[in-house]
C-alpha cells in the first residue's frame, strides 16, 4: 500500500515538473518572442520589460541578455549594456554576438585597444564571422592603413557581400590607394545595396573628378542632394568643382561663362562669400 | 508576419493536413501554398529531411512566399543544418521585414559561430575584371604591418587666407595671404622631393577660397593630414612666437577661442546631430570614434609641430591650442592649423618677408611630419 502510494505520489510529482517544466519553457519563449517583436516595433521600454521577465524565469538566457544589451544601449545606458553582454560572455564564452558588442562598446570608450582586441578574439572564435572582420577594417581605414583595412575588409566582404557599409569602406580603402577601379567596383556595390548611401556618391564623385570626368561628378554630386538637399558634403564639392570651373574661366577671360558658374556655386552655397564677391565684381 | 498570423497558418495547416492525411491525393497538388502545408505537417511529425525537400519545390514555385521560407528554416533547424536555416530564415525577412519568428530565430542562432555556405559564383562584369587586374598589379607589391600607429601617405596643405581676403596685414604691408602662399608652396614641394609623402595643395594662386572647399580638397584627396597654414596677428605690436592649433570641441583658452572666432568669420557650424530616441547606430558609434581618434591624433601631431618650431625656429612657443576651428572640423582625418610668427609683430613681419626663414619654416613642418 505504502509503496503503490509512493508510486502514485512520484509519478504525480514527475508530471507536476515536467508539466511545470513545460510551462516554463512555453512562457519564456513566449516572452523573447513578444520582447523582440516589441524590439522590432521600436517600443523600447515593453521589450524590455519582458526580457527582464524572461531572465527572471531563465536567468542564463544567452538571448535575453543580449537583446537587454542593445535596448540598454539605445537608452544610452551603456553600463547596464555592458554588464549584460559580459554576463553572457560568463555564461558561454563562445557567444560571439556578445564577444562584438563589448568591442563595439569599447569603441564608443574610444579604447582602440581594447575593442581591437574583441573583434581579434571574436575572429579567434569564428574565422567567418563578417562583423569582426569588418570592424577590424574599419578600425585600419580610421587609422589610414588602407592596405591593412583591405586585407580584414575583403575578408568581411567574402563572408558576408551583403552589407553596403563593407563596400564602402572597401571603397574608401582602395580609393586611398588610387585603385580606383576596385573603389568605383566596391562604391558601385554600395549603391546595389543602398541607393541612398549618400557617401558612396560622393566620393565617387571625388573619382571621377579627379579623372577629369567633371560633368559625371557634378551629376553625382546632384543626385546626392536630391537625396538628401542639406548634404554638407555635396554642396561643398558642388561649390569646389563650380569655382574650378569659374577660376579657370575667369584665368582665361571668359568672364561671362566664368559668372554663370559663380552663380551656380551661390545656388547650392547661398552666402559663399568667393561667389557673392565675382559677381558683384563682374555682374 | 505576426504572432497571431503564424498561430492562425499553423492551426489552419494542422486542419487542412488531418484532411490530407485522409485525402493526400485530393490536396497535394502542385500549388506552393499545398506544399507548405504538406512540409508543416511533415515538421509537425519530426521528418525533416522529407519537410525540406518538399518546401523546396515550394519556395521554388513561390520565391515570394516568406511563410514557405520560414517553414523551411525550420525544417533545416530540425536537421541541425544551422546555416541553411539562417539562410532560409534571412529569405523570409528580406521578402517580409515584419517576420519577428524568423528574425528571432536569426537572431538567436548567429549569436554563436555558424558553418558558412559555399558561395554561388557569378560571371564577371568588365568592371570587375579591370579591378582584378589593379588588384594583381598594385596591391601585391603593398605591405603593411599588423600596426595601430596612424600612418601618412597624403598630405593637403592649405595656404590660408587668399585673392580678396588678405588675412591680417603688417606694418610694412605685407599681407597673410601672401605669406601663407609662400610657405605653402616651399612646404608642398619638400614634400613632394621628399618622396615618401603626396603633397596636395588647396591653392596655387592668389584667389579667395572658401573655408569649405578648403577641406573638400582634403576629402577630394583622401588626405591623411590637413596642414592650414597661417600667421598670426594681435593689436598688440609686441605679441609674438608660433603656436599650433588643432580641432577640439571646446576652446583650450579665451584666446584660443577668439582666434577660431577669427579665423571661422561667417560661418554656421553643422547643426549637431540629432540623437533619435530608442535607436543605436553602429556607423554613428564608428562615426564619433573616427572623429575622437582625429581629434587625438591632431593633438599629437601639434604636439610634434610645435616641439619641432621650438627647435628650429627663432619664435619663442606659444604652445600648443584647441579650438573649434570650421576649417579643421569638416576635414575627415587630423587637422591642425599653424600660426608661424606675428604678421602684426615688426621683427616677425621682416623675417616673414625673406626667403631663407620662409625656407626654415617650410623645413621644420616638413621634419614635423616625416
Amino acid at each position: 500500500m505504502r509503496t503503490l502510494w509512493g508510486r502514485l505520489i512520484l509519478v504525480a510529482t514527475m508530471f507536476a515538473v515536467f508539466a511545470g517544466a513545460a510551462a516554463w519553457a512555453a512562457d519564456v519563449n513566449d516572452l523573447l518572442f513578444e520582447g523582440a517583436d516589441h524590439h522590432y516595433r521600436g517600443l523600447v521600454d515593453q521589450a524590455i520589460g519582458k526580457f527582464q521577465e524572461a531572465l527572471r524565469l531563465d536567468p542564463e538566457n544567452e538571448y535575453a541578455h543580449n537583446q537587454l544589451g542593445i535596448l540598454y544601449a539605445k537608452k544610452e545606458r551603456y553600463d547596464d549594456a555592458f554588464r549584460e553582454f559580459s554576463k553572457v560572455v560568463e555564461i558561454d564564452g563562445r557567444n560571439t554576438f556578445a564577444h562584438l558588442w563589448l568591442g563595439i562598446l569599447y569603441l564608443r570608450k574610444n579604447d582602440l585597444d581594447r575593442g581591437f582586441t574583441k573583434f581579434n578574439e571574436v575572429i579567434a572564435l569564428d574565422p567567418g564571422n563578417a562583423d569582426a572582420y569588418y570592424f577590424i577594417g574599419a578600425i585600419y581605414n580610421i587609422r589610414h592603413n588602407p592596405v591593412k583595412a583591405i586585407e580584414y575588409l575583403k575578408k568581411a566582404r567574402d563572408a558576408d557581400s551583403e552589407e553596403a557599409e563593407t563596400h564602402y569602406r572597401l571603397g574608401t580603402a582602395f580609393s586611398n590607394l588610387d585603385m580606383v577601379h576596385n573603389a568605383l567596383l566596391e562604391y558601385d556595390r554600395t549603391m546595389a545595396l543602398k541607393p541612398s548611401h549618400t557617401k558612396a556618391m560622393n566620393d565617387m564623385g571625388w573619382i571621377l573628378y579627379n579623372q577629369g570626368k567633371v560633368d559625371e561628378a557634378v551629376d553625382k554630386w546632384k543626385k546626392v542632394l536630391e537625396t538628401n538637399p542639406k548634404d554638407r558634403d555635396a554642396q561643398s564639392n558642388l561649390a569646389k568643382a563650380y569655382g574650378d570651373m569659374a577660376l579657370k574661366l575667369q584665368g582665361e577671360g571668359k568672364t561671362k561663362k566664368a559668372v554663370q558658374y559663380w552663380k551656380q556655386m551661390l545656388s547650392v552655397q547661398p552666402g559663399n562669400k568667393a561667389a557673392v564677391y565675382y559677381l558683384k565684381k563682374y555682374q | 508576419m505576426d504572432r497571431r498570423t503564424f498561430l492562425h497558418l499553423l492551426g489552419k495547416g494542422a486542419l487542412v493536413s488531418s484532411v490530407a492525411g485522409i485525402f493526400p491525393d485530393l490536396l497535394f497538388g502542385q500549388s506552393a501554398f499545398d506544399l507548405g502545408l504538406q512540409g508543416q505537417e511533415l515538421i509537425q511529425n519530426g521528418e525533416y529531411a522529407k519537410a525540406v525537400e518538399v518546401l523546396q519545390k515550394a519556395v521554388a514555385m513561390d520565391p515570394s512566399s516568406d511563410w514557405a521560407y520560414g517553414l523551411l528554416g525550420r525544417a533545416y533547424r530540425g536537421l541541425g543544418k544551422t546555416a541553411e536555416a539562417v539562410d532560409a530564415f534571412r529569405q523570409a525577412l528580406r521578402i517580409n521585414p515584419e517576420d519577428t519568428y524568423s528574425r528571432w530565430m536569426v537572431e538567436m542562432m548567429t549569436q554563436k559561430p555558424i558553418p558558412k555556405l559555399p558561395k554561388k559564383e557569378k560571371p564577371r562584369s568588365p568592371l570587375e575584371i579591370q579591378a582584378e587586374e589593379e588588384e594583381k598589379r598594385v596591391l601585391g607589391r603593398l605591405a603593411s604591418k599588423e600596426s595601430l600607429e596612424y600612418q601618412v601617405k597624403r598630405v593637403v596643405v592649405d595656404a590660408g587666407h587668399g585673392g580678396f581676403d588678405s588675412g591680417a596685414v603688417g606694418l610694412s604691408g605685407l599681407k597673410e595671404k601672401d605669406v601663407t602662399l609662400e610657405l605653402a608652396t616651399r612646404l608642398h614641394r619638400r614634400l613632394e622631393a621628399g618622396g615618401r609623402v603626396k603633397s596636395f595643395l588647396t591653392r596655387t594662386g592668389d584667389y579667395y577660397i572658401p573655408l569649405s572647399d578648403r577641406t573638400a580638397v582634403a576629402n577630394q584627396y583622401q588626405a591623411d593630414l590637413f596642414i592650414s597654414i597661417h600667421i598670426n596677428a594681435n593689436e598688440n605690436r609686441k605679441a609674438n612666437g608660433s603656436e599650433t592649433y588643432y580641432c577640439a570641441e571646446k576652446a583650450s583658452n579665451q584666446e584660443a577661442a577668439r582666434v577660431a572666432e577669427f579665423e571661422n568669420s561667417v560661418l554656421k557650424f553643422d547643426e549637431e546631430f540629432k540623437k533619435e530616441e530608442g535607436f543605436i547606430s553602429i556607423e554613428e558609434i564608428l562615426f564619433h570614434f573616427e572623429q575622437r581618434m582625429y581629434w587625438k591624433e591632431s593633438g599629437s601631431f601639434a604636439g610634434r609641430f610645435q616641439e619641432k618650431f621650438k627647435t628650429d625656429l627663432p619664435f619663442r612657443s606659444r604652445g600648443v591650442n584647441s579650438a573649434n576651428f570650421f576649417v579643421l572640423r569638416r576635414a575627415k582625418m587630423p587637422a591642425i592649423l599653424l600660426e608661424t610668427g606675428f604678421i602684426s609683430n615688426p621683427e616677425d613681419e621682416s623675417k616673414l618677408k625673406t626667403p631663407a626663414f620662409l625656407d626654415r619654416v617650410a623645413d621644420s613642418v616638413f621634419r614635423g611630419i616625416a
